[in-house]
């Protein structure tokens, strides 16, 4: 209760901490999306690309989030905002879930299909917009499920290089050892995983329904 | 599937990207993460927002002083608060020696030298490292010093914050300097459960800081460091280039709260966000309405 009331007292910054935390979420999202897609197709299609491919974003998955938000600090190209080091960080550790899901539905394709789709006269787009995208649909959304998942929770260290997002109660409750200051934001964080979890999920229905 | 429509949904996600204030009428201002250093960053927040129009942008709880170093370097800051003692040793990479005058002048030169940045005015405090331990027990044993409780230290088990075990003026010193063994090696743990760790018996020995303002509301001892191995930790805002260069009438405005909080202003600040979890801009508003009653 005394959590709620709170929140209550701050709604103003709770709200305006989980928008920041949204957008970091969403663009580094729909970026490692723009990127991790096409490069799961074609390493679907060029077999010999997707080990080193898949090495890489494996790589990347592996350095602490501090560590890799400490190194990009000092990269000038970035401007002098600090979200946008924070959304490229993001970005990186969403590329594996997104490459590999789209690697593995791609090549999870049945030949038999394709073939009978060659068979038919389409040309290798086609096949790819009317054939194999839509069968690997829900194996790619579901990779973009676990990236945002792990996003929401990433994103609040990106308060630790003052990008902003629900990360800043967290840790000004660590340090003020106020359990309330911590929920504040460990809640609302928790809620906006479950959402875009259960709102991919709906558009993953949609579209195999659809 | 409809490639179009997921199409229109990405540029529709994409479509509102970075459209912020341009740099020249917004000053950030950063802090690290831990009490003492968010409430500085706080009142230097509410100082020039009350002194000026310029919109200002909290960026607190950075991760520790490497961190603080780069963003401001880089221009992503523009002004945070750092301690002399800090400066000397962990940025410069300095032996820590001399007195307060002596290293604040030190690290201000070096600062200009080096980085190209404006070392403000002191607030007027010396936060040094405090080797923390019950009352009962100073009272108990009659301690008073760090020498006298090397004798008693391979009995406790110690814990401090993790910066601290790294620090040049850190823990491998102290213990070389006093002689100290523990019972373990040391537990590693955020600076905010220290205080509460050592009251709750987890820890008998505790690397706190002087100003916190448990130490006084736990009832904990500090001793003394008498053969002097911690410099001076006089807090100090730590401003950017790009500040003096575009807002030069703002250091007037800092130089307003040289010498202003004392070591127990501090600490009760400490203490009424800490101890009774205040609200830290409350506790600053309140801080600066005190200072200056005419506002």
């Amino acid at each position: 209760m005394n959590v709620l009331r709170f929140m209550l007292h701050n709604r103003g910054q709770v709200l305006e901490l989980t928008l920041e935390h949204l957008w970091l979420v969403g663009v580094s999202t729909v970026f490692a999306m723009l990127i991790g897609i096409p490069l799961g197709i074609l390493i679907a299609h060029r077999q010999r690309l997707n080990k080193p491919v898949l090495a890489a974003a494996n790589i990347i998955q592996t350095i602490p989030s501090l560590a890799l938000f400490g190194f990009l600090l000092p990269v000038p190209w970035l401007g002098d905002r600090s979200e946008r080091l924070a959304i490229l960080a993001l970005t990186l550790y969403a590329l594996l879930p997104i490459i590999r899901n789209t690697y593995t539905g791609i090549a999870g394709v049945d030949s038999a299909v394709l073939e009978a789709g060659r068979g038919m006269g389409l040309t290798e787009s086609q096949l790819l917009f009317q054939v194999e995208l839509p069968l690997a649909v829900s194996v790619i959304l579901s990779g973009v499920r676990i990236a945002i998942v792990v996003a929401v929770g990433l994103a609040t260290i990106a308060a630790a290089i003052g990008a902003g997002g629900l990360g800043e109660f967290i840790f000004r409750g660590l340090a003020m050892v106020d359990n309330r200051v911590i929920l504040a934001g460990a809640i609302p964080a928790a809620i906006l995983a479950l959402v875009a979890d259960v709102g991919v999920g709906w558009l993953e229905r949609r579209l195999r329904a659809g | 599937m409809r490639p179009g429509a997921i199409a229109g949904a990405l540029l529709l996600l994409v479509l509102p990207l970075s459209c912020a204030p341009s740099h020249s009428n917004r000053v950030v201002v950063g802090s690290k993460n831990f009490t003492e250093s968010f409430i500085l960053g706080e009142l230097i927040a509410q100082q020039i927002e009350q002194h000026s129009n310029l919109k200002v942008e909290r960026r607190f709880y950075l991760a520790g002083t490497y961190i603080c170093q780069q963003a401001i370097l880089s221009g992503r800051i523009d002004i945070y608060p750092e301690y002399t003692g800090t400066a000397l040793t962990a940025v410069l990479k300095e032996s820590a020696s001399g007195d307060r005058k002596d290293v604040y002048q030190r690290v201000k030169s070096e600062y200009e030298r080096r980085f190209g940045l404006t070392l403000g005015p002191e607030f007027g405090f010396n936060d040094t490292f405090a080797m923390e331990i019950r009352g009962e027990d100073a009272r108990r044993l009659g301690l008073k010093t760090l020498s006298e409780a090397a004798a008693y230290t391979p009995h406790w088990h110690a814990g401090f914050g993790y910066e601290f075990m790294e620090r040049p003026d850190g823990y491998q010193g102290l213990v070389a300097t006093y002689g100290l063994h523990f019972a373990e090696r040391p537990r590693i743990m955020d600076l905010g459960l220290l205080a509460r760790a050592l009251k709750d018996r987890q820890i008998d020995f505790a690397g706190g800081n002087a100003t916190d303002g448990l130490i006084p509301a736990l009832d904990l001892f500090v001793l003394a460091d008498d053969r002097h191995y911690f410099p001076p930790y006089e807090a100090v805002p730590v401003i950017g280039v790009q500040l003096v260069k575009s807002h030069p009438e703002l250091l007037p405005v800092l130089d307003a709260l040289a010498n202003t909080i004392s070591d127990s202003e501090m600490q009760q600040m400490n203490y009424a966000v800490d101890g009774q979890h205040r609200d830290p801009q409350e506790v600053v508003r309140e801080f600066l309405r005190k200072k200056n009653p005419s506002r």
